[in-house]
């Protein structure tokens, strides 16, 4: 982490913060460097208080820091809210005039931490040359540039890639990059940040959101249609989609409501497309009748829900991990389903095609938890590989010999050990079945018997067997000797000083402390066990992880540690500590490095 | 009127199903189901080509005595289900059939934007002014101050005038039928299904247990086949008209049915070019060159 910078871009939403923070974040990964961006914003258009950090970094950068090194500030709020968020020696760049701070806690900061506060007199700048206040946004990313140390060409690149279009600003941008560099270099010398040096692998690497990743893996895995109806932090992936239909040709639908958008993607599930829909707890809610009728009609269904602090409508544009209990337990009725969590742009993309294909292997729903740091936060990820994915559509009959065999009652047979029966398409040339919400005879058709209710039940339940025993376990990372990674099922391990349970969005932070914590703690093995598949719940690792353990803690963003729960509810009950946030924030490395070090002395 | 049935389709047993009615005797569905048999055999469409999607009612238990691909789902939500699977694979034929019950309260939205989308599917609604299923309960369209289940005493809410409400909507086809009628019904069935967009078709049918005011022979006197008059089913204003006013006669037959407004795909920009349906397009896409963006 020694090589790692942050700063923090603050002020009103609307005034441009991301604009800023997106521009920075493209330059510096161009210029070799690995950038993790995450912004924070309330729930309205213009005027609430935003900020958009980027920790950059010569090596992976997983998570935000809880302090920077520079808050560029628009108005005087972020002076306020943000001034305690610097590190010692950190830099306050700040657009008011005449500015004083007051308050004696202010004081006291800027004092025992050695705060330097700098004016950037944007309006007076843009004034002398006559341009619009829009234009602030080049004048700061100017200053800032400068300060980091990088080249004026790079950012005329950037600002012509970004602003190329607009051709009558264009003489402007390129006048208040010449002015933000000569504030900076009157002004900022001594200011000057020192980069690492920077490394090229990054250079060429994608810099994107979980949930244009997301998107991506939806394309890649051959979903055709999306219906959605918008609800923040899910909306993203519904605008993305949107935004490359004409190159991926797939039908985006902005529906009525959540019930539509689901029903509809059911209903072209059914008739054989890839189909999907996302959205966040309250449109969930909205959509669980539908999951439960998947779960009895045995169709296909893969939903995303993108969480966010509940309940009601909670805080809509903070993140959270409340939802695991939602996803697992909704929907009445007894029913097989799968649920799984990504926790980052990589997951995010290559998890879609593995919930597609367990949607129809199974036919079953499959319900893809994400949170609102997933959805928005910016990272910087390697190529996505095109060939190493798996189209896979299990019972599905396509084949006309095989068709003409079969029989209606072949739809719900119930002698398949996995549970699993037929599924063939309307408008295959084949007998027909009645696809079927009421309880049903293997034909679809009614049937009321008790003997006939139990052994549907029983055939669908029995995918969850098999399902528990055939998901991929947990992932254990450890770190020891000053190296983290990945370690295998089979590996016979040793004694474990801590084992960290957690996830979701939470790896993130999560291995960007346990790299801080394995530098400072050599001799201490810390283990990091991370859960993707999350039900079925497979155990037998934690098990036998927990009992080699000496401290075991979950980390998990929500308030009754809902993992916990899941985890007790299978009899693992020796993980004694829990780290639980429910303020609405993503955990920060610098957090969980406080917070396990404590547990490990 | 009746129509021959084409000698290379389907011969009417190919929809036949085992299971015996569970409707009760004088149930108007009997009619609508026998004829929606018998459109879509007229019209040459094979059981495995055609997607009947039910709601949840008393209609809904058609869904096992009737043969082709069907989909039974939840209560209000057949629309939805319905457009979703035409969307996915045009090229099958959709209906969706719900109960008054569903449509004009719970699916009510659904209705709205199902016409406004004008997906390319037909609506038929078993209009017998109540819920039938859940023994006997007062429906947005069941006359104000019936006494009802659950509302012994008469229905507070005003009655919906569900065809003034469905014009509103400027839809692309309307037609109303009877279910005693089955000829006239069958006719109006196989237009339903092969207008291209939202097809309405609102059949009043007899409900001999809870509908006392709305009978078989009620409706049998007051319905009157327009097919038989010369008229312009272009004319919005006057297809409302003649809707909405059932004082006197009842008018049924295909009210009204224009083809100017394209149907849901074929508004899409995105899939003008498309030789393919999104069924048939399902496989991994390489995605190397919308990733070039992000670089």
């Amino acid at each position: 982490m020694a090589n790692r910078i942050a700063f923090k871009i603050v002020g009103a939403q609307g005034q441009g913060v991301n604009s800023v923070g997106e521009m920075v974040a493209k330059g510096l990964k161009r210029a070799g460097y690995c950038v993790f961006g995450n912004r924070e914003y309330a729930s309205l258009i213009k005027g609430g208080h935003s900020s958009y950090q980027l920790d950059v970094s010569d090596s992976l950068v997983r998570s935000s820091s809880a302090l920077v090194d520079v808050v560029v500030s628009f108005n005087h709020h972020g002076i306020l809210f943000n001034l305690h968020d610097l590190k010692p020696g950190g830099v306050l760049l700040h657009q008011t005039l005449q500015w004083t701070f007051e308050r004696p806690e202010d004081q006291e900061y800027l004092r025992d931490r050695e705060i330097s506060v700098l004016y950037l007199p944007t309006e007076e700048i843009l004034a002398k040359l006559h341009a619009k206040p829009i234009l602030g946004n080049v004048l700061i990313t100017a200053v800032v540039w400068a300060i980091l140390g990088r080249a004026k060409e790079e950012l005329f690149a950037l600002v012509q890639e970004r602003f190329g279009h607009k051709k009558d600003l264009l003489a402007q941008n390129l006048a208040c990059i010449d002015a933000g560099w000569a504030f900076a270099q009157e002004q900022a010398e001594a200011l000057r940040l020192s980069l690492p040096k920077p490394d090229d692998r990054w250079k060429n690497q994608l810099l994107l959101t979980g949930s244009q990743a997301m998107g991506l893996g939806m394309v890649h895995a051959g979903c055709r249609f999306f219906a959605g109806y918008p609800m923040t932090p899910a909306s993203p992936l519904l605008s993305f989609l949107a935004d490359i239909q004409k190159q991926s040709g797939m039908v985006i639908k902005q529906a009525e409501d959540e019930i539509t958008a689901v029903q509809m993607t059911v209903g072209a599930m059914h008739a054989g497309t890839r189909a999907a829909t996302a959205t966040s707890g309250g449109g969930y809610d909205l959509m669980t009748e539908t999951v439960s009728m998947c779960g009895i009609s045995e169709t296909p269904l893969v939903i995303v829900l993108a969480q966010r602090p509940g309940p009601g409508t909670g805080l809509p544009t903070w993140t959270a991990q409340g939802d695991l209990l939602l996803a697992v337990g909704s929907g009445h009725g007894e029913f097989p389903r799968v649920v799984l969590s990504v926790s980052d742009a990589v997951d995010a993309f290559s998890l879609m095609p593995e919930a597609f294909n367990l949607a129809e292997e199974w036919q079953l729903p499959v319900i893809v938890l994400t949170d609102k740091h997933t959805a928005e936060a910016i990272s910087v990820v390697e190529h996505f590989p095109m060939d190493r994915t798996q189209l896979r559509r299990g019972a599905l009959v396509t084949d006309a010999r095989k068709l003409a065999s079969l029989t209606s009652a072949d739809r719900y047979a119930t002698d398949e050990e996995n549970g699993v029966s037929p599924r063939w398409l309307p408008g295959t040339k084949a007998a027909t079945y009645c696809a079927q919400s009421y309880e049903h005879a293997p034909d679809g058709s009614f049937e009321e018997s008790a003997q006939n209710a139990k052994a549907q039940m029983e055939k669908r339940m029995r995918k969850m067997k098999v399902l528990q025993q055939s998901l991929p376990g947990p992932e254990l990372w450890v770190a020891r000797d000053g190296e983290i990674g990945l370690e295998g099922a089979e590996s016979a391990g040793s004694q474990i000083d801590l084992l960290v349970v957690g996830w979701g969005s939470t790896k993130g932070a999560a291995l960007d402390a346990l790299e801080e914590l394995t530098a400072t703690h050599v001799s201490s093995v810390i283990g990091y066990l991370h859960y993707t598949y999350l039900w079925p719940l497979k155990t037998e690792r934690v098990r036998a992880l927990a009992a080699r353990a000496k401290r075991r803690v979950l980390v998990e963003g929500n308030q009754q540690g809902q993992l916990h729960m899941l985890l007790a509810m299978h009899g693992i009950t020796t993980i004694n500590d829990r780290i639980l946030a429910y303020d609405g924030r993503a955990f920060s490395s610098t957090d969980l490095v406080v917070r396990l070090t404590s547990l490990l002395s | 009127m009746v129509d021959r049935i084409p000698l290379s389709g389907p011969a009417m047993r190919a929809y036949t199903s085992d299971h015996p009615c569970t409707w009760c005797d004088g149930c108007g569905n009997y009619g609508i189901w026998s004829a929606l048999k018998r459109a879509l055999v007229e019209l040459g469409i094979d059981p495995w080509n055609v997607l009947l999607c039910f709601d949840v009612g008393c209609h809904g238990n058609m869904s096992d005595k009737i043969l082709g691909y069907r989909f039974h789902g939840l209560h209000g939500r057949v629309i939805p289900l319905a457009a979703g699977a035409k969307i996915a694979n045009p090229e099958l034929t959709v209906i969706a059939l719900g109960g008054d019950g569903a449509s004009f309260s719970e699916g009510i939205g659904h209705l709205v934007h199902g016409i406004r989308s004008n997906y390319d599917i037909t609506f038929i609604l078993h209009n017998n002014a109540n819920y039938g299923l859940t023994t006997g309960q007062a429906s947005a369209l069941t006359p104000q101050g019936q006494p009802m289940n659950s509302s012994p005493e008469g229905i507070p809410e005003r009655t919906l005038n569900s065809m003034d409400f469905v014009f509103s909507l400027e839809p692309t086809f309307v037609a109303r039928g009877f279910s005693g009628a089955i000829p006239q019904l069958t006719t109006i069935f196989k237009a339903a299904i092969e207008h291209r967009g939202f097809s309405y078709v609102d059949v009043l049918q007899a409900c001999p247990t809870y509908n006392r005011f709305a009978t078989h022979e009620y409706l049998m006197e007051r319905c009157f086949d327009i097919a038989g008059e010369k008229y312009d089913a272009a004319d919005l204003s006057r297809a409302r008209a003649l809707a909405v006013d059932t004082t006197g006669r009842i008018v049924t037959g295909v009210l009204y049915c224009q083809s100017a407004v394209p149907s849901f795909m074929h508004q899409l920009a995105t899939r003008r070019a498309a030789q393919t349906t999104l069924v048939e397009e399902v496989g991994l896409r390489d995605v190397a060159s919308l990733c070039s963006v992000f670089q």
